[in-house]
Formats: C-alpha cells, sequence, structure tokens
C-alpha cells in the first residue's frame, strides 16, 4: 500500500501561460503604437469634443415627432429592399447550399469552388459592398438590393450547407440504393427533409436585412439610412432620434413576427 | 348470421393531407414579395445591362490592381484591427462583469430586469448606428471609433455572457453554497470556471464582428482601411480599389481562420477530441442567437 496519493501532474505549465499572456500583451501594445498604424489612445479629444457632443445628446433625448410623417417613406424602402433582398437570396441559396454541402455534392472539387466563394464573398462587410456598388450603379437602392443578396447568400449557403453536413441523412443511401441519380435524391430526399433548416436561415436573414439596409443609405444605398446620414449630418439630432426610435420599432416588430413564424415552421 | 365481415374493395388509405394551407402561405408571400419589388425604385428595364456594367467594373478593379499602395493599405489594415482589438477588449471588460449581474443566479431581479432591458434595446439598434451616434458627439479618430465599436457591441456582449452564465450546471454551485459561500464566492469558485473558456471565446468573436464593423465606421470617416477605400472609391480610382478589396478579403479571412482556430483550441481543450462535433454546434448556434 502506498503512504501517499499518486496525483496526476498538473495539467497546464507556468511557462505556457506566461507566453500566452505575453503574446496578448504584446498584440495590445503593437495596437497601441500610432507609428505602425495602431491608434493613439487620447482621452483629451473626447474631453474637447465634450461640450458640443453633450448639448447633441440632450437633443438626441428629446425627440422631435413632427418628423414622423416624413420617415414612412425611407421606411418602407428599407422593407422593401430587406424582403426582395431575402427572397431573392433565398432562391438562390437551395442550389448553392447543396453544391456546398458534402452529402448533397460528393464532386470534391466543385463543391470547394462553391465554399471558396462563398467565404470570400462572406468576407467583405455589408457597407463596404455597398459603397463600391454605389460608384458602380449609382445611389438608390440597387446596390442595397445587391449588398443584401449577397449578404444574405453567404450566410444561408455557409450556415445551411454546414448544417447538412452534420446531419445524418440516411435517405441518401437508401436513395442510391434504389438507383437514384443525385439529383433525384437531393430534389426528393435531402430537399423535404433540410427545408427547415432552409426556413430558419430564411427568417433569420430577413431579420438582418431589416437591420443592415436601415444603415445602408449612409453610403447611399437608399432606405431610412440615407434620412438618418443627412439628419445627422444637419446635426438635427431630435430629428435622429426619431429615425433611432422608428428602427429600433420596426426591428422589434420583425423579430417578434420571426419567431412566431420559426415556431409554427420548425 | 354470418361471421364473415365485408371486405373492403378498395384500400383503405389515409385522406390527403390538405394542401390549402401551404398554398394559401406559398401566395401570400409571393405577392408581398412581389409588391415589394415593384414599390422599389429601381428601374427594371436597365437590369440587362447591369451584369455588363458590373463586368467591366470588375474588369476595371481586378484586371491590374494597383499593388503600388500596398504598403499604405495595409497600415490602414493593422489601424482598422487595432480599432476592432481595443474595443473588443473594452467591450468585453464592460459586458463580463454587467452580463453576470443579469445572470438569474448571480443578480438580484431588481438589477436583472433593467439591465436586461437595456440590453435589449442596444441589441435592437443596429450597432453601426450607435457607433455612429457616438462618433458624432466624441469626434472621428481611430479611438474614439475603438470606443464607439466597444459600447455598441455591449447588447449583445452582455447577453451571451448571461446566457452562457445561466447555462452552467447547478453542481459546482450548489457544492460551494452548501461549504458556506455566499453569492460573490459561488460566482468566483463555480460558475466563473465553467464559463471562462466560453466567455474567452465569445470575446475573440467580438474581435472578429468587430474587423468588419471597424471597417464600415471607416468607411463614415474613423479612419483605418475603410476610410481609404471610401476615398479610392469617391476618386473612381478603380484599380487602387480592387487592390483593397483584396486586402480587405485577405485579412478579413486571415484574421477569422487565426481567431476561428484559437476559439476551437479553448472550447476544445487540448485533449477533448471526442466532444468536438458537439461544441462545435453549440459555438454555432451561439453565433446566430
Amino acid at each position: 500500500m502506498t503512504s501517499s496519493l499518486t496525483v496526476p501532474p498538473k495539467p497546464r505549465s507556468r511557462v505556457r501561460t506566461a507566453l500566452i499572456v505575453a503574446a496578448f500583451a504584446a498584440f495590445t501594445a503593437a495596437t497601441c503604437i500610432p507609428a505602425i498604424g495602431g491608434i493613439e489612445l487620447d482621452l483629451g479629444a473626447i474631453v474637447r469634443n465634450w461640450s458640443n457632443g453633450s448639448g447633441l445628446l440632450a437633443q438626441f433625448l428629446q425627440p422631435d415627432f413632427a418628423f414622423l410623417p416624413r420617415t414612412i417613406g425611407p421606411m418602407l424602402e428599407t422593407l422593401q429592399m430587406a424582403v426582395v433582398g431575402a427572397a431573392l437570396a433565398a432562391v438562390v441559396s437551395v442550389p448553392l447550399t447543396l453544391w456546398a454541402a458534402a452529402p448533397t455534392n460528393p464532386n470534391a472539387p466543385t463543391r470547394v469552388l462553391v465554399r471558396t466563394v462563398i467565404n470570400v464573398v462572406r468576407s467583405v462587410p455589408d457597407l463596404v459592398y455597398a459603397t463600391v456598388l454605389v460608384a458602380m450603379v449609382g445611389v438608390g437602392a440597387l446596390p442595397g438590393l445587391i449588398t443584401l443578396f449577397l449578404f444574405d447568400l453567404g450566410i444561408i449557403v455557409k450556415l445551411v450547407s454546414e448544417a447538412i453536413d452534420a446531419t445524418d441523412l440516411p435517405i441518401i443511401e437508401a436513395g442510391r440504393a434504389a438507383g437514384g441519380t443525385q439529383t433525384q435524391i437531393n430534389r426528393r430526399g435531402v430537399l423535404p427533409q433540410t427545408w427547415p433548416l432552409f426556413a430558419n436561415q430564411w427568417l433569420y436573414t430577413l431579420e438582418l436585412n431589416v437591420r443592415i439596409s436601415a444603415i445602408l443609405g449612409i453610403v447611399g444605398a437608399g432606405g431610412i439610412g440615407r434620412l438618418l446620414d443627412e439628419r445627422r449630418a444637419f446635426y438635427a439630432y431630435d430629428d435622429v432620434a426619431v429615425i433611432v426610435l422608428e428602427i429600433l420599432v420596426v426591428v422589434v416588430l420583425i423579430e417578434i413576427f420571426s419567431n412566431l413564424l420559426r415556431r409554427r415552421l420548425v | 348470421m354470418s361471421a364473415v365481415t365485408a371486405v373492403p374493395t378498395a384500400l383503405q388509405v389515409p385522406r390527403r393531407p390538405s394542401r390549402v394551407v401551404p398554398t394559401a402561405v406559398a401566395v401570400i408571400v409571393g405577392a408581398v414579395v412581389l409588391a415589394a419589388a415593384a414599390g422599389l425604385p429601381i428601374p427594371w428595364s436597365d437590369l440587362g445591362s447591369l451584369p455588363g456594367q458590373v463586368a467591366h467594373y470588375l474588369g476595371l478593379m481586378f484586371a491590374a490592381p494597383n499593388w503600388a499602395m500596398l504598403p499604405q493599405a495595409l497600415f490602414e489594415t493593422w489601424r482598422s484591427i487595432s480599432m476592432a482589438w481595443i474595443g473588443a477588449i473594452g467591450c468585453v471588460i464592460v459586458s463580463i462583469p454587467l452580463g453576470m449581474l443579469a445572470a438569474r443566479s448571480i443578480g438580484p431581479i431588481w438589477l436583472r430586469l433593467p439591465l436586461r432591458g437595456l440590453f435589449a434595446v442596444s441589441r435592437a439598434v443596429p450597432e453601426v448606428i450607435i457607433a455612429l451616434l457616438l462618433l458624432t458627439v466624441t469626434g472621428l479618430t481611430p479611438f474614439t471609433g475603438a470606443l464607439a465599436l466597444a459600447i455598441a457591441g455591449i447588447g449583445t456582449q452582455a447577453k451571451w455572457v448571461y446566457e452562457t452564465v445561466e447555462s452552467v450546471q447547478e453542481g459546482a454551485s450548489e457544492a460551494v453554497r452548501a461549504a458556506g459561500g455566499n453569492t460573490a464566492e459561488v460566482t468566483r469558485w463555480a460558475l466563473w470556471p465553467a464559463v471562462a473558456p466560453t466567455l474567452l471565446s465569445f470575446a475573440l468573436y467580438r474581435f472578429e464582428i468587430n474587423i468588419r464593423t471597424s471597417a464600415v465606421l471607416g468607411l463614415v470617416g474613423a479612419g483605418g482601411i475603410g476610410s481609404m477605400l471610401a476615398n479610392y472609391t469617391n476618386f473612381r480610382q478603380w484599380d487602387t480599389v480592387g487592390m483593397l478589396l483584396i486586402v480587405v478579403v485577405a485579412a478579413t479571412m486571415l484574421m477569422d481562420a487565426v481567431s476561428g482556430a484559437i476559439r476551437r483550441r479553448i472550447m476544445r481543450g487540448p485533449r477533448a477530441k471526442a466532444a468536438r462535433a458537439q461544441r462545435e454546434v453549440r459555438t454555432d448556434v451561439a453565433r446566430v442567437s
């Protein structure tokens, strides 16, 4: 009988912890060096700006609801962009998702190709698309619509194809045993089983679209954001407050609506 | 008296399920989409020339990207990454205590409800708008951009914190309480060790989100790669815009890959490969909500 307990060795070495902390500190320090592009920690600037900033904040806290009628039209445009963008993306997302998931597309080269394209599309921030597209096709709702479409497509294809990858789909084997081609299996077997996954993401992108299309106007891509940016540029913060409140209400309403639908669907 | 029961002449098939509701839903959705499309002020007749137009500009941007500007682009990229990083640190430092106070097992109800209400309201307003409003007040510099990122993200980040804390199993908390620990001690010795890896992973995820948002703040003038992109887009210098887009995509994908690898390592631990798939699903679900 041993007199002392045999304890397993302590899992973490102190050296490793020190290294991790050092790496973290070094990275943080590097982000604070203006000479290499880091940011200058300048609290003084905020103090200097505070006097006119506080005035604007006070104005922001007194919304001028007489402005509300003028916001209805742009808000409607925002919602229209959101709906159409989500619908277009929903239609295009189905074939692309089936291409990007391993069980529904056994052909590796095309699968990798679709995934790479989608990853590239996803890594561009939404407003960057909008900025470039506004310069390409002109100010208005069209660049906003294309932005929403691309953004939604990236999200749906990535999340749903990963979900399909993770699901066990015995129906594929059954379909293959019955002599079905991959297209037939996808159409008759996989789609009916995975469409709740799709529906869930479609609703989610609709929610996201309402939020995003509210800001797309900041770079000239139509909707309520354009009005918001205009009033902000005029320092009319009482109007800005009305717009922000309206966006808040609409976003909450859309979320409630989409949660209700989701509960029914899934 | 006959023992023979009537033999059904036809197979008793259950009735086809009614297709009325799905059809009605499809018709309504279709009508809404069409109405929305018709209401948009888009010249649909010009749409035919759109692919050609886009191809023309893509050619201008990517046929010969202007690599001479690359050093400046990298400088500005680092500025955006710095904004994202400082913003993420600020956001995490504020939202962890606030989120913990809003968790059911820690905060008293009079504190929990107002905090949750505050988070919910700030989540409903898009982050970019919050940041934009703050920037008008504080002035447009990379530092104020970082501050705006920090404040704008608190609503979502704090929600993740209290949801994580509330999903912890009760066992350890009960043990500490049985040993005479008060709420602070339960938090420190039972809850914190259980949630720390997840919170760290969420902190890195905040950094990934901020990288995208910081580019957007740059577009409105806070500095960084977004400002450079907005300027050269306004100058219509497409070869430089093309180069900048390549840099944005490459930098974002690189940072996502590095940060994602670290997050997976944190969540899995060095040995726990068995629970891998399950955890991955959980992180992705959390990402979506």
